[in-house]
């Protein structure tokens, strides 16, 4: 849905919205990975989640900005399109905006599904209908993709005000922070579909502190890791 | 010690008594340390020595347990693991309500 974007952005900023995913996808791997690898070695179910919500992140990054980036080099090469190019090269867009649509939001739900803290299919396969199966049906699914999006942020994000409120420390205040950018990200691109093409931009560098918070946070748990003085007789 | 603890905070408590005791302790005292009762303590021990956390040793002046290297590195990685729950708000909770 963001090649849509196109049209609202400012020419300049072409590349760097491609540059700027691809750095996203790059946080929310590293994310992903390192959750999987805190479940790998605690058993607990909550890292799993929080490790596949961000995979599903990551995948919406990637699909999006390795293909905008192979319309642009196509673009690039044959500067004179033939109808049917434009129209080929349109569809092939339309097919990567939902593909990034369904991924970013299969991991919003499943972001908000962890912060629920039950286990329950039924919760989650609801979530996840009620959350899809309207974008294929409306008319302007950007819109919808948005306002969902940004109710799915806001309820995560009351589950991390929760938490800073219960651990009142540097790390739990930055993931607010960064999520609390997240919504406001969020709502900035929803107005540039309004053909506010300024608000495009804003909104993808707000998302950039957010994910370089998290990535921070990711940097401090490493840093603050301590070694156990071994017993004698262990190496 | 906190009054609702996760299955994470048992096993560490469990480790770490064990480790605070120079890597070998009596059953009593892990039981002393980590404030589980008898049944819950043995499938805690249970799980920890399948996993390969625990040895158990038998000797003549009775049961001790004693930390495996993959022990000790469980409690390397241990204070990574909460750092990156408690900050991303992954804390599972005591009861899971369906």
């Amino acid at each position: 849905m963001r090649m849509v974007h196109l049209y609202f952005m400012p020419n300049w900023f072409v590349g760097y919205n491609i540059l700027l995913h691809i750095i996203f996808c790059i946080i929310t791997l590293l994310v992903s990975l390192f959750a999987f690898r805190v479940h790998k070695m605690s058993g607990q179910r909550q890292p799993k989640l929080f490790s596949i919500a961000f995979l599903f992140v990551s995948l919406a990054f990637f699909i999006e900005s390795i293909m905008n980036l192979l319309i642009l080099a196509e673009l690039n090469e044959h500067v004179t399109l033939v109808l049917e190019d434009i129209t080929s090269i349109a569809l092939f867009n339309f097919i990567i905006n939902y593909a990034h649509i369904i991924l970013f939001s299969i991991g919003l739900v499943t972001l908000a599904y962890m912060t629920f803290r039950v286990r329950s299919a039924k919760i989650y396969s609801l979530l996840l209908i009620i959350t899809l199966v309207p974008l294929f049906f409306t008319s302007n699914p950007l819109y919808l993709y948005y306002l969902t999006s940004s109710i799915l942020l806001i309820y995560i994000l009351a589950h991390y005000l929760i938490n800073y409120l219960g651990k009142k420390q540097t790390r739990t205040l930055l993931v607010l922070f960064a999520f609390l950018l997240l919504l406001f990200g969020n709502i900035q691109v929803f107005f540039s579909i309004s053909n506010h093409e300024i608000y495009y931009v804003i909104g993808h560098f707000i998302e950039l502190i957010a994910y370089l918070l998290i990535l921070m946070n990711l940097m401090l748990v490493l840093k603050h890791e301590q070694k156990a003085r071994p017993a004698p007789g262990h190496s | 010690m906190n009054k609702k603890r996760d299955r994470l905070q048992v096993i560490h408590d469990i480790l770490k008594a064990i480790q605070d005791r120079n890597g070998r302790i009596k059953p009593t005292h892990i039981l002393y340390k980590s404030n589980l009762s008898h049944q819950m303590l043995e499938e805690y021990l249970g799980e920890l020595i399948s996993k390969g956390f625990v040895v158990e040793n038998n000797s003549k002046t009775g049961k001790t347990y004693s930390l495996t290297p993959k022990g000790f590195e469980y409690l390397n990685k241990y204070r990574m693991i909460v750092e990156f729950v408690d900050s991303f708000g992954l804390n599972e909770p005591q009861d899971i309500k369906t």
